[in-house]
């Protein structure tokens, strides 16, 4: 035990001491942010002021339009995860409206100039005809988006519909009335109450998880891999050796590296959170962004031990490996059970409790995302929940006796990458 | 002598020790006793098995047959903080500065991190290392890494000290301040195995060594009773003119000339003063020695003497 402490402690501090662990934790928050924000940042410098003209023959319903189209950015959010960041996007996006009374062909001709050489961004031919037949013309010099096209048949329907309602003398409360969009809003059943966690929310707690397991898998398993290669090639570990045990130097080295990545993972996740600070203030419903206790425990302990799985795997392909070079190539090892688990995602928030997935999520290497995707949308029974913690943990202490035994045999064996029967070998040496 | 005494436990002893991977036999029934507080030579050429013997007795790997025993009782975790080891393939931390890496060694070994830390302090000051003690070790020099390594071994104060060619690479003071720490440790009761190619070294050093070539002892035991029992008389001269006497078989059995003096070994039975006399006769002898076989000569003619 003090040994497997004594090696935690100097693979921590060794590497928490680095200038480049230093630099990288700090820096990595900002340069994250840069290219989260500059492409949203880019994307809406050109919606500023969009000048667009509608064309129609009745000044009044052309009014009607533009009031509408100005005043419609306000209202409508269907996605609560996304919904603070798309008004704020939305919002800056503005409209200057003028009002064209005169939809002739000549007309059409000097506002299609006026789009090309970029006098107008578009224009909005609303003539009587093309309002009879329900079907009017958006120009513009680049197509629409779905999204923006289908905003404009919606506000542009209501309008005409109020027209046509007032026309025919029902007064501007009563159409009002009338025209009152609906939205359908999903509720969950669980336990017997209801929840508005949308499902949405959902997903991104899944890919959230989905992110962190494989950024510190791909960050630090293979500082493990390194680490484990760096022993065997500076020939310190037949000094370790005669000290220490192979399993106490293994349990040392993947829970000092392990820890070193959680430490840089906290301090990303505290700035975050006091960068976000001031958004989240401005978060009319704070209740959107709480996640459940047992989530959060869920998340925790699946983590947890994703990540020792996946560094002791990494650890085992540094035993059996040479150079880095050759652990890179074997890196398929890790990453095929982590994009498993990434495309099996929608099955598994479809049909959380199919016996299909049930099983999935007690493979030991697909269980990290799987159960936890499954915790998360459907609390599963118990026992499958501790079957699953039980089967991760035994694989963990499994496959580091396994690569303990590979590293000590691995000791005599410099310079050549052994076969599959030539590790089975080494594990009948180190039998002892 | 202590030697016949029973009370004395050996510190080492291997009976019939056998290792072998896949189809290589790198030792093959090996036996031999460490006494304690002496300096024990484990002699070879390369691939001898040196290294794979040395494994054995300090628990890194297990042999395939035979046993270890450590002071009478058989090799076992237990011992691991008794023994000290300087690996061949010398191996420490690059990036680490040279206290903290050895007082993580001696931690391992179950010292505290103060008395690791004095410990340190006094033997950096005898090896002429204080002022690098800060420094990390990818900046010493090789000697100066190995030193480090060296007092890493060393420093929990260990019974067993095993030194897998400590000499290497060292300039000759710092050998020489080496070789004073190996006979004082040995002085102070510790027991100390020295593998190493270099004859000469062990011939210095050691009162009892296992010589061994392909994984089997060739020659055990008490150094000058090897000597007295193995290889033949030889003779340095110094001479200047008629060279002719080097030929009479009678009394040579071959010459081997080292540009300053000529080594002469004796035919069997021929006698060195009757050397003497023809060599007077024939040339103007300027030095006549009768030399004990070295170790070198005689683990050569072991080596190459085929057996069976």
């Amino acid at each position: 035990m003090r040994n497997i402490w004594l090696i935690i402690k100097r693979e921590y501090l060794e590497r928490v001491r680095t200038t480049s662990f230093v630099v990288l934790t700090l820096l990595a928050p900002a340069i994250m942010t840069v290219v989260m924000i500059l492409p949203a940042k880019l994307a809406t410098m050109g919606e500023k002021t969009q000048h667009i003209v509608v064309v129609t023959s009745t000044p009044q319903f052309g009014e009607m339009v533009r009031e509408q189209l100005s005043s419609a950015d306000a209202e409508d959010d269907d996605t609560p995860a996304s919904g603070a960041h798309a008004a704020k996007q939305k919002a800056v996006k503005q409209y200057v409206i003028d009002v064209d009374p005169n939809p002739t062909e000549a007309e059409r001709a000097v506002l299609r100039d006026k789009v090309d050489s970029k006098a107008i961004d578009g224009y909005l031919w609303l003539s009587d005809d093309a309002i009879a037949a329900g079907k009017v013309t958006w120009a513009s010099r680049n197509m629409a988006g779905f999204t923006d096209r289908s905003r404009l048949s919606q506000e542009l329907s209501r309008t005409i519909a109020y027209a046509r309602l007032s026309k025919s003398g029902v007064t501007a409360d009563q159409a009002g009335l009338l025209l009152q969009p609906i939205k359908v809003q999903a509720v969950r059943i669980e336990h017997g109450q209801e929840t508005k966690d949308s499902s949405g929310k959902k997903f991104m707690e899944v890919v959230v998880m989905v992110m962190l397991i494989y950024v510190a898998v791909l960050l630090y398993g293979i500082s493990v891999m390194r680490s484990v290669l760096e022993e065997k090639n500076s020939r310190v570990l037949e000094v370790l050796l005669s000290s220490a045990t192979s399993t106490e130097l293994m349990i040392g080295k993947i829970f000092g590296v392990g820890a070193v990545g959680l430490t840089q993972i906290i301090v990303w996740v505290v700035m975050a959170g006091v960068f976000a600070m001031p958004a989240l203030a401005m978060q009319p419903d704070l209740s959107q962004l709480i996640v459940p206790p047992g989530v959060l425990v869920a998340f925790a302990v699946f983590f947890l031990l994703g990540y020792l799985l996946f560094s002791t795997l990494y650890a085992a392909i540094g035993a059996i490996t040479t150079t880095e070079q050759e652990g890179q190539q074997l890196q398929f090892v890790v990453v095929i059970p982590l994009v498993l688990s990434v495309f099996m995602l929608s099955t598994v928030m479809q049909a959380p409790d199919s016996p299909t997935v049930v099983w999935l999520s007690m493979v030991p290497f697909l269980a990290p995302v799987v159960m936890y995707a499954r915790i998360v949308i459907q609390t599963p029974p118990l026992w499958q929940i501790a079957l699953s913690v039980f089967l991760l943990i035994a694989t963990i202490a499994g496959l580091l006796l396994l690569c303990s035994r590979i590293y000590r045999v691995g000791i005599l064996i410099y310079g050549k990458r052994p076969n599959l029967p030539e590790i089975l070998k080494w594990l009948k040496y180190a039998k002892s | 002598m202590a030697e016949q005494n029973p009370a004395v436990v050996d510190t080492v002893e291997l009976a019939n020790v056998r290792k072998c991977y896949d189809d290589f036999v790198a030792v093959d029934d090996l036996s031999f006793r460490i006494k304690p507080a002496t300096i024990y030579g484990l002699l070879g050429p390369n691939g001898a098995g040196k290294t794979s013997t040395l494994r054995m007795m300090i628990g890194i790997t297990v042999p395939d047959s035979g046993r270890v025993l450590i002071l009478g009782e058989p090799l076992s975790r237990a011992h691991t903080n008794r023994f000290g080891y300087l690996p061949e393939e010398r191996g420490l931390y690059k990036k680490m500065k040279v206290l903290p890496h050895l007082v993580l060694l001696a931690q391992l070994k179950g010292l505290t991190s103060a008395e690791a830390s004095k410990r340190a302090h006094a033997w950096c000051e005898r090896f002429e290392l204080t002022a690098w003690m800060d420094k990390k070790v990818e900046e010493l020099s090789k000697g100066m890494q190995q030193k480090v390594q060296f007092i890493g071994a060393i420093l929990h104060d260990p019974e067993l000290i095993v030194m897998d060619e400590p000499f290497s690479g060292l300039d000759p003071a710092s050998a020489l301040a080496l070789k004073d720490a190996l006979l004082e440790l040995a002085k102070n009761g510790k027991t100390i195995l020295l593998s190493t190619h270099r004859m000469d070294q062990a011939e210095r050093l050691c009162q009892s060594i296992c010589l061994i070539n392909h994984g089997r002892a060739v020659l055990e035991g008490d150094l000058d009773r090897i000597k007295a029992t193995s290889g033949h008389c030889s003779v340095q001269i110094k001479y200047d003119g008629d060279a002719s006497f080097l030929r009479e078989s009678k009394l040579v059995q071959s010459s081997n000339d080292y540009g300053n003096y000529v080594e002469v070994r004796l035919a069997p039975g021929a006698d060195t003063q009757e050397l003497l006399r023809l060599a007077c006769s024939k040339a103007r002898v300027d030095r006549f020695e009768v030399m004990q076989p070295s170790l070198e000569e005689i683990f050569i003619e072991a080596v190459s003497k085929p057996h069976a």
